[in-house]
């Protein structure tokens, strides 16, 4: 079944020296399809869409904004996955994938809080806004500097490793309850949420560059995980005979 | 191409936040990576290339 | 209930019993922070009973957080938690037990004590009875919570400041909930919908929360 498929292919690439190898090889094909994206989707975004009729130019933060709080909601599902693989089978590659996801999903989450920050400036008038969407990502970035600050408390890598993929999953159960308890109580104390896009739905001629934003940011997050999950496994494993072989280290 | 000037400085510092954390998640791998690579290498050198496979 | 829960029930009883200061200490964290608040931002009457349920239950989560440190770290150190795996029970057991009483030593003081700082903060008396039934839905997910993450950093040599970080985006809901049910019945309005919310989160975190801890319990003793 897929389970058996994943559990196969996880072991197959599971010794180090493998992972090693195939982090080297694919990372930089991952970072020359971000460039890639990034390139057209930063040319339309900057010079091809109309300015909106409402927001002028502004609405062009959304083309970072929204990205971003895509890749660090998705980042942490990812996350999880790993997770979950990383204690029902005890595969050493998934723990730490799961670790270095974190840092990562931090740095999407800053990314769309220091935006909509930015972008809170012209349309509220405030740098912040207790805007339920603003806020259950402040909650979230919070939840990835536990997972990191958790993993870094603990002399044993594995130890922390797994007990750090615990906590993944029980905020995989808590983010959705509190999102849902952010938006009850913006409802609730501000009469009516302030919007990013007023009533109307997006322009079609306003979504492709969204679209290769979001890929391109994929394609960041990809390789930003293999780069450093190569170099955790070359840390955690310098004394090892591998890395002597492998590593680049006598060269 | 960003003719309201009013909103420029607030769009160009969201795109320009946005490269700095990207450039950050390209050489802050890369600079770990050296060092790493600069202690393994020092390591051996003390230990005469010694491994343990037993205890990483 | 098994023996070695009721022995576990009965010796953490005793033990705060004997302790009589130690297991005080969360209610006089509770009223230092309900006193510095009037000293902070005025005695007006109106302001504090507006803020009343919102800073109640933030010393009450506060206070929480005190005694989480000493939940699971002597067991550890003196070698009994392993023994919870090793006798003829579910762990998972002896981990609800623990819960519970940490519970009723920590979280049941409060709500005995929820009608004083009532009046303390002015807090209007129609809403007393939605605050005590909040805190008594609320203050048993406090503890699950904070026991998982007591579980989580017991292997860590600095767990304290971790843990607080670890305890405070899994409460927000709690708070949310919670102090919006005391608002509306300060107010006159319902509080039904907010109370069952977090009757359903309750419900959640006794079914879940004991798991993992017990999953993280398990991991750290290893």
């Amino acid at each position: 079944m897929i389970w058996k498929t994943i559990k196969v292919g996880f072991h197959r690439l599971g010794s180090p020296p493998n992972f090693y190898r195939l982090c080297q090889r694919f990372s930089p094909w991952l970072w020359g399809g971000f460039f890639l994206c990034a390139a057209v989707g930063l040319y339309q975004a900057l010079y091809v869409v109309p300015p909106d009729y409402q927001q002028g130019d502004s609405f062009r933060i959304l083309y970072v904004h929204v990205p971003a709080a895509w890749q660090a909601m998705a980042g942490y599902v990812v996350m999880a996955i790993l997770a979950f693989i990383a204690l029902v089978w005890r595969i050493r590659i998934a723990e730490i994938m799961a670790m270095m996801g974190a840092p990562i999903g931090a740095a999407f989450s800053v990314i769309c809080l220091a935006t909509g920050s930015i972008w809170g400036r012209p349309m509220w008038g405030t740098w912040w806004a207790w805007d339920a969407r603003l806020t259950s990502m402040l909650v979230l970035l919070f939840i990835y500097l536990g997972i990191m600050g958790l993993y870094s408390a603990f002399e044993d890598k594995r130890k922390g490793a797994r007990i750090a993929c615990i906590l993944i999953l029980v905020g995989l159960v808590n983010i959705p309850i509190i999102h849902f308890s952010v938006e009850w109580w913006t409802t609730l104390h501000q009469g009516s949420t302030i919007r990013f896009f007023g009533e109307s739905t997006m322009h079609y001629s306003m979504m492709p560059p969204l679209v290769w934003m979001t890929i391109a940011v994929k394609f960041l997050f990809a390789a930003a995980l293999l780069d450093r999950s190569r170099n955790e496994i070359l840390d955690q494993d310098r004394r090892r005979r591998w890395v002597l072989e492998h590593a680049g280290v006598n060269r | 191409m960003i003719p309201e000037f009013d909103y420029a400085p607030y769009v160009w510092s969201c795109y320009g936040l946005f490269a700095i954390i990207v450039a950050w998640q390209i050489v802050q791998p890369m600079i770990q990576h050296r060092r790493l690579q600069a202690e393994i290498r020092e390591e051996r050198a003390l230990t005469a290339g010694e491994y343990d496979d037993a205890n990483p | 209930m098994s023996a070695a829960m009721l022995a576990l029930l009965v010796r953490d009883l005793r033990l705060a019993i004997r302790h009589g200061g130690q297991s005080l200490m969360p209610i006089l964290f509770l009223f230092a922070v309900l006193i510095l608040i009037p000293l902070g931002v005025g005695p007006g009457p109106n302001l504090l009973a507006s803020i009343a349920p919102g800073m109640i239950w933030v010393a009450a989560l506060l206070a929480s957080l005190l005694a989480l440190e000493g939940l699971f770290r002597p067991d550890l150190e003196d070698g009994s938690l392993e023994q919870w795996w090793l006798g003829h029970g579910p762990a998972g057991a002896l981990v609800v037990v623990r819960l519970f009483s940490h519970w009723l030593i920590t979280g049941l003081p409060v709500i005995l004590v929820a009608p004083l700082a009532a009046q303390m903060l002015y807090l209007p008396a129609p809403a007393l009875g939605t605050l005590m039934l909040s805190l008594l839905l609320g203050t048993p997910i406090l503890s699950l919570v904070g026991g998982l993450a007591a579980a989580l950093t017991l292997g860590t040599n600095r767990g304290s400041v971790l843990l607080s970080i670890l305890v405070f985006p899994m409460v927000v809901p709690v708070l949310i909930f919670a102090t919006g049910a005391v608002d509306l019945a300060a107010d006159g309005l319902s509080p039904q919908a907010h109370l069952g919310l977090l009757a359903a989160l309750l419900i959640l975190a006794v079914t879940l929360a004991p798991v993992a801890t017990t999953a993280a319990l398990r991991l750290n003793i290893e």
